[in-house]
């Protein structure tokens, strides 16, 4: 890349992208507060908060996609308005997202024009291909053609791709959300001496990251966020990984002694040994004894998700062994585990656990209907008995049980997904992930409940999250988990900056 | 019919509403069937149905000898042949596996399987139809379920192959009966061809199948969302499988009606069958993309589709016009069943 009118001089103390006074609220409940800072030219600077704490919003203001109810984005110190994603590129804005938004079926190059609005109308395949082989080779990735169908190259190839993409635009503010959640260290290497060259040249960076040895080793600055205000904006220099959970967390919640005693029933325990999936998870063991919760802690890539979804059979490349009540689980494939007894509560329920059109007493019932009569035959008295008591074990008033599951709230909803796995006899361990993601406070606290009480049933009982409330309140055994791998497991006192430690940058367990 | 009923509406359902939301007929039919709750609110779909009925009646009246028992019985002996294979077709797009372009092809298989087994007698003759057509569905059925195939790249596939081996076996040349077994086939008990009593059999066993069983409520639950079906390992495969071998039961009653009709099948008997009973399934509001539907819906989109091509035709308009106008009523009815299933969503 060799872009005369981009090469200009690194001086961090001229703000070229700055934010002041930056609010949004969402049906009232405000998400981002007042929140200030400044990007230099040439400036790397990392955004940091627990989750909740506003990181994405600021994010989704700042590339175009949110309106601020208040505030002003200023660039160049002119307030600018950026209506859409188009407008704030225009503007000189590029954003490589938290969800892989490449698409597989178009090759390297493709992906790497798409959505550049200055590419030009005819395209001119020679220069664009050799163009793309810099832009590749500055990534490290020598190895790829510009005509290979993106469908061939790994997760981690593709995220690097999508990260050439927004480097390569000329932009004069590149965001980068989570960009290094699904990669390896080498390839997080590429990465950062790609920022960094971008850097040089004269364009501002904002790295968000969960990773803060990540943070501090790559940025100049660091503005922390926490309940939606900027705690505060901090050369790097003077930070340790310490004094930025400090920062993110305030006062650190913290958990006592308070663990259940395992059930002793012997052979009712979930037996899982060298569970591994190509790419996410590198190998995971843990016997999990029936009565107990076990908390997955892991941020995004961290395999947390991966081990559930391996166990439900959501990752047929999976290989290890998985025992259940002394029986093997095969996870191949999701019917094969939960014919074994495994039941699975996705982080995603829209798409892979309700069906959001049928009514509430039909999702309730979807998964047991073999059970509800005889031959295939479905009994309607028994269908709607087992509707009516799930729904009050759950807490769904019984009048909702004829609307539709998209009519009920997300909180409601995470009820009847969970409360259509519980009180059947032939399911002895519930998986969830995420499992109050989008709830609210009442809500939360409910499937709390429902999933203590499915472990003093005698299910084993574990869950993946990324809230440290929810893992200290609920969690009898925390595996805390990065880069696909297990980092520590606490059965007794561990507080919540210990577990923070642990999902961001812990050494892994031997 | 219980609470958990699969058909749907804006969340305005009541649990009597709902009950009846299952067997909801073309309009006309509705005041008979009336325990219609006073929170009932029509939605587009139903709105759409109820026009183009009134439009028929009306265009009824105006027309000599349309609302006579004669045209009546013709009306639902023309709709028996699509409406049985189309009834077939509804449990296939339900369960998600959108249509099958094959299906014409499958029939004519049947139909020939059926005449040249006469010697045989009229049972055996029959099973060896059957047998042909669901073996050669269920295969289909089993690439679609198990190793996730396009439904309808599969079956433009499978239509060619159907069709070629046909013709390979055949020779090419019109397949005559040996002896004729199936003459029993085009009697006309009451005045009606049996083939309308099959119909309206396979239908309530349909309907029946789809409401009151296992695999039956499991073709909702997949069809409106693979993924979470799939997740919550619901027997995705095995139920596509069902949904498939019992359409090709259906493709080949048909087959053996058309054969015993002609007296003779060649590679071309099947017609536009496999076109027509994609339309009666759209018309009666099954969506295409599965989850919704009822095998009612679809006997009232055959009669319907055959109530208007009659109209048309004792008015004198051509069979180009015919055509004309079912396409405009599939395009109507596709359109209002997007728009309802966009409301439901917001």
């Amino acid at each position: 890349m060799s872009d005369a009118t981009s090469a200009l001089v690194s001086d961090p103390a001229r703000p070229q992208v700055s934010v002041e006074g930056l609010s949004r609220s969402f049906g009232g409940t405000p998400a981002v507060r007042d929140v200030s800072f400044a990007v230099g030219t040439g400036e790397i600077h990392g955004l940091c908060g627990h989750n909740g704490a506003g990181k994405s919003t600021v994010v989704k203001m700042l590339s175009g996609q949110l309106t601020p109810d208040s505030g002003q984005i200023i660039i160049d110190g002119r307030p600018v308005q950026l209506g859409s994603r188009q407008a704030a590129q225009r503007l000189g804005v590029a954003l490589v997202d938290q969800e892989l938004s490449v698409i597989p079926a178009l090759t390297v190059l493709d992906n790497l024009l798409l959505g550049d609005v200055s590419v030009p109308l005819v395209n001119r395949p020679r220069a664009a291909a050799a163009r793309c082989r810099q832009v590749l080779s500055d990534m490290g990735l020598d190895r790829l053609r510009p005509q290979q169908p993106l469908s061939e190259l790994s997760i981690g190839e593709r995220q690097l791709v999508e990260v050439a993409r927004a480097l390569s635009q000329n932009a004069r503010l590149v965001i980068l959300d989570e960009p290094t959640a699904t990669l390896s260290d080498a390839e997080t290497e590429h990465v950062f001496a790609a920022i960094r060259r971008v850097a040089a040249q004269g364009c501002s960076v904002i790295f968000v990251s969960h990773r803060l040895s990540e943070v501090l080793d790559l940025c100049d600055t660091v503005t922390v966020l926490r309940d939606g205000r900027r705690v505060a904006t901090t050369a790097s220099a003077e930070l340790t990984v310490n004094d930025l959970i400090v920062q993110m967390l305030g006062e650190a919640p913290h958990r006592l002694v308070a663990t259940r005693p395992a059930d002793s029933r012997p052979g009712h325990e979930l037996r899982i040994e060298h569970l591994r999936v190509p790419g996410r998870l590198a190998d995971f063991s843990l016997t999990a004894q029936a009565g107990r919760v076990y908390a997955l802690a892991g941020q995004l890539g961290s395999g947390a998700s991966d081990v559930l979804r391996a166990l439900a059979g959501l990752h047929p490349q999976a290989t290890g062994a998985v025992r259940l009540r002394d029986r093997a689980v095969p996870f191949r494939s999701p019917l094969g585990a939960a014919s074994a007894g495994v039941a699975f509560v996705s982080n995603d329920r829209k798409s892979e656990g309700l069906f959001m059109d049928k009514p509430v007493a039909t999702n309730l019932t979807a998964t047991r209907l073999p059970s509800l009569g005889r031959g295939g035959l479905l009994s309607s008295r028994r269908e709607r008995q087992a509707a009516r008591s799930l729904a009050e074990l759950a807490g769904i008033p019984d009048h909702r049980l004829a609307d539709p599951a998209a009519a009920l709230s997300g909180g409601n909803q995470q009820k009847v997904f969970v409360g259509r796995c519980l009180g059947r006899d032939d399911v002895w361990a519930l998986l969830l992930d995420e499992p109050t993601r989008g709830v609210d406070i009442g809500g939360r606290a409910a499937i709390h409940r429902l999933l203590r009480a499915a472990a003093d049933a005698g299910l084993v009982v574990i869950f993946s999250s990324t809230e440290l409330e929810e893992l200290l309140e609920l969690g009898d055994v925390i595996i805390t988990m990065r880069e696909a791998r297990i980092v520590a497991r606490y059965e007794d006192s561990v507080d919540g900056a210990l577990l923070m430690r642990d999902m961001t940058h812990g050494a892994h367990a031997a | 019919m219980t609470t958990a009923n699969n058909d749907h509406r804006p969340a305005v359902a009541s649990s009597a509403q709902q009950a009846e939301a299952g067997t909801v007929p073309p309009a006309s039919a509705r005041g008979a069937l009336s325990r219609v709750s006073a929170r009932w609110r029509p939605d587009s779909l139903d709105i759409g149905i109820a026009v183009v009925v009134l439009a028929v009646i009306v265009a009824g009246i105006l027309t000599t000898r349309f609302f006579s028992l004669a045209n009546a019985r013709a009306i639902l002996a023309s709709s028996a042949w699509v409406g049985i294979t189309a009834i077939g077709a509804t449990g296939v797009m339900i369960a998600g596996s959108v249509v099958s372009l094959a299906v014409a092809q499958t029939a004519t298989v049947a139909a020939m399987i059926f005449l040249s087994t006469q010697q045989f007698g009229l049972p055996a003759a029959i099973a060896g139809a059957l047998a042909s057509g669901m073996a050669i569905t269920a295969l289909q059925g089993a690439v679609i379920g198990f190793w996730k195939a396009n439904p309808i790249v599969l079956t433009i596939a499978a239509g060619f192959a159907i069709d070629g081996v046909a013709i390979w076996i055949s020779g090419g040349s019109t397949v005559y009966p040996k002896v004729t077994a199936f003459n029993g086939l085009n009697d006309t008990p009451l005045g009606l061809p049996l083939a309308v009593y099959v119909l309206l059999g396979v239908t309530v066993l349909t309907q029946w199948f789809l409401r009151r069983t296992t695999a039956g409520r499991q073709m909702y639950l997949m069809g409106e969302n693979p993924a979470a079906a799939r997740a919550a390992g619901l027997p995705v495969a095995r139920v596509t499988v069902i949904a498939w071998t019992f359409f090709g039961a259906c493709i080949a009653v048909t087959g053996i009606f058309l054969a015993a009709f002609n007296t003779g099948a060649n590679s071309a008997l099947g017609g536009t069958l496999s076109l027509d009973a994609i339309a009666a399934v759209l018309v009666g509001g099954t969506a295409i993309g599965g989850g919704k539907g009822s095998a009612l819906r679809t006997l009232g989109g055959a009669v319907l589709i055959s109530a208007i091509s009659d109209l048309l035709l004792l008015r004198g308009f051509s069979t180009g016009i015919q055509l004309l106008v079912k396409g405009i009523l599939v395009l109507l009815v596709v359109i209002a069943v997007h728009v309802r299933s966009a409301r439901g969503r917001r």
